[in-house]
């Protein structure tokens, strides 16, 4: 579970500073999708690498199960980081050196976890995400909807407890997207991990539990009617 | 494993860009290796020279004090012999008694270069504290002229001398001296028996010229010495061209008109560590006050020629242009590597994001630099093998050119006023040049290259530890 209280995170901008997150007070309970939505430069990206544990707020804390991330040394984050927090990236940000597979085995490298358990790992996360026979082929061998899904295999890889998803359909055609965003609601249903994903896209919003709009660095959240979105009803 | 397969795949990626590293890590330390080994090889040439001369294992050498040529106008000493040209002809004079030179044979076993030291003071060396042996020598040069009949009338000339160099050795001690450095190739060495006998070693180069072979007799001075051995001393020297033992040198050796018995010119000394050899050559210096005391260090500074000229350029010159090289090169690899590190922050911003530490992310960095310098430092191997091959091949032969050290000079017949031979002070001889990679300069191109390589590798890692993750994310692919 999430707790932020208070957290505010300031950038320099010349002489002055702009707040990027102002005073955010929230709850995000563990297994809970909650949607960020909000126009470009108001605060989604930092909020998101608040909660990853990029970034440290200025002020305020941010609590993952009881720990302040804020209070945590550099390479406690960072262990953190591989073991809880899952990353999705718009422009997938795959290693373009590396094959699907090898993509997907990055995640575990820093668990220590031995070559073979690895790699029924890897197998295991590229068929959940039906790019099983894809996994020797490298990123540029590969459609955006094929480099999301190894990314998204990249993430579920470690079991993580946390999915933290920066705009994952960004740079995706409309089926490629409406297949990422299935792909990652069957995930966060089935494996029940909390998922945080910031998006400009309304219809993906409303299928989530919550969503939260951004604006000049303040979060409003309101539940999300998962009915209506379904439906797709007029006025949403 | 993962981390060689990521290497790999990203030096892959990346090949120009680690070819041009590794070609400029390549340049720079194939320069060095290159002038290692000519500067190795001008030592080795520079060292067979002065072996050459006092032989292997030699640490100090003493001469006796050279004598003063005769002045102008002044008479023979006792003994010596002018040669007086008249109007009845040429005459040969000694000790005011004069016969006509037509047709005879002047024949002189002389020390012109270094005065003589007493025996005594050999003995009185090898006491000294600090010295292991010591021996001494005689460095004699028989110099012989015949006498035309029509010399001192007009047309007549006088024809150039003959001249050879002999070595009086101490047969009790051959492991010092000009003869410790040479082959045996043919027949045998001198022995201790041989100390009063007329037996002689002939130097190779000697000996394919005079026609000589082991049984076969050498005249020094009119006497007879059957040559018992041939023997090859190192390339690029000039050695003595008989060796005969010390005590027949000092029965038939002169020196300014005077016998050389129970004197020596030369005194061989090996000092018994390379820390006492400066305390054994002040002692010396006590000892011998008159005369010249010289190390084997001192003595390479005397030599000049192109020789010294290459030595001085490969230690000089071509030391700075390596590290010249050498530092341009850790520069392009540090540049090139960094500009590879900025423009792969998005990829460490995501490994970061993915729970990599950087030093994780270092050690990639590190080790694709690693491989690079690796290939680099063994290409520039590669290169310091050709250019000393190149070296070698193309190289002019070089001179040595030892002042007042060789003790053999052609001088003057007697001590007469009417005609001298133009003595020279210094020797030239020619030297190979052979530029030779040794295991110490592959070491250091090893060295160098995993220096080069974790500096350049250092660079990016530091650009890599500064870095945060949002900044690297932030960045567009």
């Amino acid at each position: 579970m999430y707790r932020l209280t208070d957290v505010t995170r300031l950038y320099a901008k010349g002489r002055g500073t702009i707040p990027a997150v102002r005073d955010l007070t929230l709850v995000i309970e563990d297994g809970e999708w909650l949607a960020v939505q909000g126009r470009t430069g108001h605060g989604k990206s930092t909020l998101l690498n608040l909660l990853g544990g990029l970034d440290r707020p200025t002020s305020g804390t941010i609590e993952l199960d009881g720990r302040d991330l804020a209070r945590l040394r550099e390479h406690q984050v960072t262990r953190l980081r591989a073991e809880t927090i899952g990353f999705i990236f718009q422009t997938f940000n795959l290693v373009p050196t590396l094959s699907a597979a090898e993509n997907v085995e990055a995640a575990l490298i820093p668990l220590r976890i031995g070559a073979v358990e690895r790699r029924r790992r890897v197998d295991a996360a590229l068929d959940w995400v039906g790019l099983g026979d894809r996994a020797r082929h490298l990123p540029g061998e590969l459609s955006g909807g094929q480099q999301q899904r190894a990314a998204i295999a990249r993430a579920l890889v470690k079991e993580p407890k946390v999915l933290l998803a920066d705009e994952p359909t960004g740079n995706l055609d409309e089926d490629t997207r409406d297949e990422i965003i299935g792909l990652l609601e069957r995930l966060w249903r089935e494996r029940g991990l909390t998922l945080i994903l910031v998006t400009h896209d309304t219809a993906i919003a409303r299928r989530a539990q919550r969503v939260g709009v951004m604006s000049k660095g303040l979060l409003s959240v309101h539940p999300a009617d998962r009915q209506r979105a379904a439906t797709g009803e007029p006025g949403y | 494993m993962f981390f060689i397969t990521y290497l790999r795949r990203e030096l892959r990626r990346r090949m120009r860009q680690a070819i041009l590293i590794a070609l400029g890590l390549a340049l720079g330390i194939g320069l060095v290796v290159t002038v290692t080994a000519a500067s190795a090889g001008v030592k080795k040439a520079q060292s067979d020279v002065l072996k050459s001369l006092y032989g292997v294992g030699t640490d100090v050498t003493v001469t006796g004090k050279a004598p003063k040529p005769p002045s102008p106008g002044s008479g023979p000493p006792k003994g010596g012999q002018t040669l007086q040209i008249g109007p009845g002809g040429a005459q040969v004079c000694t000790n005011g008694k004069c016969r006509s030179a037509a047709g005879q044979k002047i024949d002189h076993l002389d020390s012109a270069s270094y005065g003589p030291i007493s025996q005594s003071k050999v003995a009185a060396i090898s006491r000294l504290r600090g010295v292991k042996a010591a021996a001494g020598g005689l460095a004699l040069s028989d110099t012989s002229i015949t006498i035309p009949q029509k010399f001192g009338q007009p047309g007549g000339s006088l024809p150039t001398p003959s001249s050879f160099n002999v070595q009086g050795v101490d047969t009790g001690h051959l492991s010092l001296g000009p003869l410790s450095a040479g082959t045996v190739t043919a027949g045998r060495s001198l022995t201790g028996s041989d100390a009063h006998s007329d037996v002689a070693v002939v130097d190779s180069g000697y000996a394919k010229t005079s026609k000589l072979k082991v049984g076969s007799t050498v005249k020094i001075v009119g006497h007879s010495f059957k040559v018992a051995g041939i023997v090859a001393q190192p390339q690029g020297g000039s050695p003595p061209q008989v060796y005969i033992p010390l005590a027949r040198a000092q029965a038939l050796g002169k020196a300014a008109g005077k016998s050389l018995k129970n004197d020596v010119n030369t005194i061989y000394v090996k000092a018994d560590s390379a820390a006492s050899i400066p305390a054994v050559q002040t002692e010396i210096k006590k000892l011998l006050p008159g005369d010249t005391v010289t190390s084997a260090s001192s003595l390479a500074s005397q030599v000049t020629g192109s020789l010294s000229s290459t030595a001085k350029l490969a230690n000089n010159f071509g030391r700075w242009l390596s590290i010249l090289v050498l530092i341009a090169a850790f520069a392009v690899a540090s540049l090139l590597t960094m500009a590879a590190v900025t423009r792969r922050v998005r990829e460490f911003g995501t490994l970061k994001a993915l729970g990599w530490r950087s030093r994780r992310i270092i050690a990639q960095v590190m080790g694709e630099s690693l491989v690079t310098g690796i290939v680099g430092g063994a290409a520039g191997v590669a290169l310091g093998f050709a250019g000393a091959a190149i070296i070698t091949k193309a190289a002019p032969q070089l001179t040595a050119t030892i002042a007042s050290a060789t003790g053999q000079r052609v001088q003057s017949v007697g001590g007469g006023v009417a005609r001298s031979f133009s003595p020279t002070a210094s020797h030239t001889v020619a030297v190979p040049m052979s530029a030779t990679v040794t295991a110490v300069a592959i070491a250091a191109a090893v060295v160098l290259a995993i220096v080069g390589a974790l500096l350049a590798g250092s660079f990016g890692s530091w650009r890599i530890a500064r870095l945060r993750p949002t900044d690297a994310l932030s960045r567009v692919a």
